[in-house]
């Protein structure tokens, strides 16, 4: 009884994954011709797309608020795609909504799970004519102008300038002089790399600042608690300021210098998670460094509204805006209540300033 | 109910003649059953040897390393793990395994910093609110145990999926934003002291010397020994063994949920991954102490050691000021190190390697 009902399930396996196959050829079919013009859809016919990985943190949760921001400004709505932080999930939530026709009208705002994700999504897209937008992670040798002409930015933030801007502040907070130490990411990641480089770069300017030590607590909260813990039984009075590479562990080193009873020492991270611009405003953190998620939602719509009704032409962007570092900001305690509740400012997303935020290539 | 207390020596003297497995302690006669005897001896005094040894090298390299302050600093680190290791050690002597600590401990650091002072719930429930979560612990452990004894299901599974089902009730209890402890009272159990150590440290002697009692002096802890030395034959003594072992479970439980508790007053605030990495470090730790995965061996003094050993280590390399980059290289190979010198003298004991 077991062995005919397994021959029957395949042949319907074959069959269907047959049928899928067809449905996708002429799917390929139907759009090749889409994607050669673009940018002249009315503006009620535009599908609003934001993909990130959960709505469970704060960050990406402001992300898809200020792109519902966004989509509420130009009247539309904002499709919610969320994918877990699993890559496989990613794809296929981008293959099925890039399913169907009329997609030379659709506006995708993503973050790729990883570097190696970003090459089938952007394919996708160019396929079916969708416009594209990309946000922290793309391989360095793939690049929009090779060709993608639907994929009209990738937007990241460069780590070396947030591990030094918040050096500089935890230094100017120490009066110049002291000890530090750093609590790294995990290692062999690049985010903790550029950061850490970062806090080598203001070392470099300022000789009488000592590195006492660095260990990695492996953007880990619980970790960098018991990090910190021993470090200051290591270097005790000697240390001035704790430079960690997220909030998290930042946080963590608060905990650890409440818990020895220390005061007076500067904390400093990146990523300004609520908790930390909390901290900050209290006065047990320095500072923090912010990508300002609520922008980073919205500015991928708009560039991909503005290319689908034409008034941005992809063609006449610059290489240099087409994939660049944005601009980010420093939160200290004179800015923390700012951005405890983040606006944005819809003059952002005029058409004419898509890319006032832009700071340099990436590289 | 048979009666437990005739059952109790006749499970041992049952086991007695059973040497593939090792005797276990339990096996010891009329002896009590929580003393190490004969090999467990032994390796007792291996897996503190190898301690002592660790803290003199340490502290011959680095000066720091024998300061008082360190000594407070390695006891603040050890009391979170102690405390989660003392309640893997009732699974493990069952001869049992629990992958769920890190889920369990994620789901009660929500749950008690949503229930004492906090900033997102109006709840104010203090002392209440670690005993709730206490609980919530053990009945997370009754879980795994009723699963795992009714069901017949192997406890690597079923705490595998206790695990993700705590981490999924405390990702839905963070949604979004973490809850920050504002109650006084269990911050000061991280920041104040008393004698030097501070109030963790203090709970985390209390919880060890309850697990002791427990192992001591309860059925649950004596017939621990009995079922994990050889399981078939307590069940034919009499023992209700489905039973102890479903409450050995709960005893873990529990401790997981005091263990984040005390996490949760360190890390001020609720966090879902506050136990993550704790699972095997705490069962590296047991077996390093010489409680072994086989079961009916060691207990949770032992583990103790175990738990110190890794403490030590981790604030000892970092103090000795190996690089970053070769620390977790050179920490595992301490371990291996470590365990086979723990293991030693009863290793043709170990008639299965698996």
């Amino acid at each position: 009884m077991r062995k005919p009902t397994r021959q029957r399930l395949a042949v319907l396996t074959g069959v269907l994954a047959g049928g899928l196959l067809l449905t996708a050829c002429a799917d390929d079919g139907g759009t090749d011709s889409a994607s050669g013009d673009g940018g002249s859809c009315s503006p009620e016919d535009i599908t609003l797309i934001g993909q990130v990985r959960n709505q469970t943190n704060p960050y990406e949760a402001a992300w898809l608020a200020g792109g519902d921001e966004f989509a509420e400004s130009v009247g539309l709505e904002q499709q919610h795609l969320t994918y877990d932080g699993d890559s496989q999930r990613q794809q296929e939530q981008i293959r099925q909504a890039l399913a169907g026709s009329g997609m030379e009208c659709a506006v995708l705002n993503v973050l790729p799970n990883g570097d190696s994700d970003t090459a089938p999504i952007v394919a996708a897209a160019n396929e079916a004519g969708a416009f594209l937008v990309t946000q922290w992670n793309k391989p360095a040798d793939l690049n929009p102008w090779d060709g993608y002409d639907r994929w009209v930015s990738h937007i990241t933030y460069d780590g070396e300038e947030s591990g030094y801007l918040i050096a500089k502040a935890l230094i100017e907070q120490m009066g110049g002089s002291g000890g530090i130490i750093a609590l790294q990411g995990i290692l062999d990641t690049s985010a903790a790399q550029d950061r850490f480089a970062g806090l080598q770069r203001a070392l470099s300017e300022h000789p009488e600042v000592e590195l006492l030590d660095e260990q990695t607590a492996g953007f880990d909260r619980a970790e960098a608690l018991n990090v910190t813990r021993t470090l200051l039984t290591a270097h005790g009075e000697h240390v001035g300021g704790v430079w960690a590479a997220n909030d998290d562990m930042a946080l963590g080193a608060v905990q650890a210098l409440e818990a020895a009873g220390i005061t007076g020492v500067g904390v400093v991270g990146i990523d300004a998670v609520p908790e930390a611009i909390a901290a900050i405003e209290a006065g047990t953190m320095t500072a923090t460094v912010s990508s300002d998620g609520p922008w980073q939602g919205a500015i991928g719509l708009a560039m991909g509204y503005c290319a689908a009704t034409g008034e941005l032409d992809v063609a006449d962007v610059a290489n240099d805006d087409r994939a660049f570092f944005a601009e980010q900001f420093l939160i200290d305690q004179t800015n923390a209540a700012e951005f405890a509740e983040p606006e944005l400012n819809m003059d952002d997303f005029e058409c004419g300033s898509l890319f006032d935020r832009a700071t340099g290539p990436i590289g | 109910m048979t009666s437990p207390d005739t059952a109790q020596p006749r499970a041992a003297d049952a086991a007695g003649p059973a040497p593939p497995r090792g005797p276990a302690p339990a096996a010891s006669g009329g002896r009590p059953a929580w003393r190490p005897r004969g090999t467990d001896a032994v390796q007792t005094t291996a897996s503190l040897a190898a301690l002592v040894l660790m803290i003199l090298v340490f502290s011959v390299l680095d000066a720091q390393f024998r300061s008082w302050d360190n000594v407070v600093a390695v006891v603040d680190a050890a009391a979170v793990p102690g405390v989660v290791t003392v309640g893997l050690t009732f699974v493990l002597l069952l001869g049992a395994i629990d992958l769920s600590v890190e889920g369990v401990i994620g789901a009660c650091a929500l749950t008690v910093a949503l229930l004492v002072a906090n900033s997102r719930t109006g709840l104010d429930l203090g002392v209440l609110g670690v005993a709730a979560t206490v609980a919530l612990g053990a009945a997370f452990g009754l879980l795994s145990g009723v699963l795992s004894t009714r069901l017949r299901i192997p406890s690597f599974l079923t705490t595998l999926g206790v695990y993700a089902i705590g981490l999924g009730v405390a990702t839905i209890l963070f949604s979004g934003e973490r809850p920050i402890v504002e109650d006084p009272w269990l911050g000061d159990w991280a920041s104040s002291r008393f004698l030097g150590f501070t109030i963790v440290s203090w709970v985390a002697a209390g919880a060890i010397l309850v697990g002791w009692l427990i192992q001591r002096y309860t059925r649950v802890g004596r017939y621990a020994y009995a079922i994990g030395g050889a399981e078939d034959i307590a069940r034919l003594s009499g023992v209700p063994v489905a039973r102890y072992k479903t409450a050995a479970f709960a005893v873990a439980g529990s401790f997981y949920g005091l263990g984040a508790v005390m996490a949760t007053s360190q890390l001020g605030s609720g966090v879902v991954q506050a136990g993550s990495g704790l699972n095997f470090s705490a069962i590296a730790a047991a077996v390093i102490g010489g409680t072994l995965l086989v079961g009916g061996r060691g207990g949770v003094l032992q583990s103790m050691i175990g738990v110190l050993v890794l403490t030590v280590l981790q604030n000892g390399l970092i103090l000795a000021g190996v690089s970053p980059y070769a620390q977790q290289a050179v920490q595992g190979v301490i371990v291996v190190v470590a365990v086979a010198a723990a293991t030693w003298p009863v290793r043709h004991r170990l008639g299965v390697v698996k």
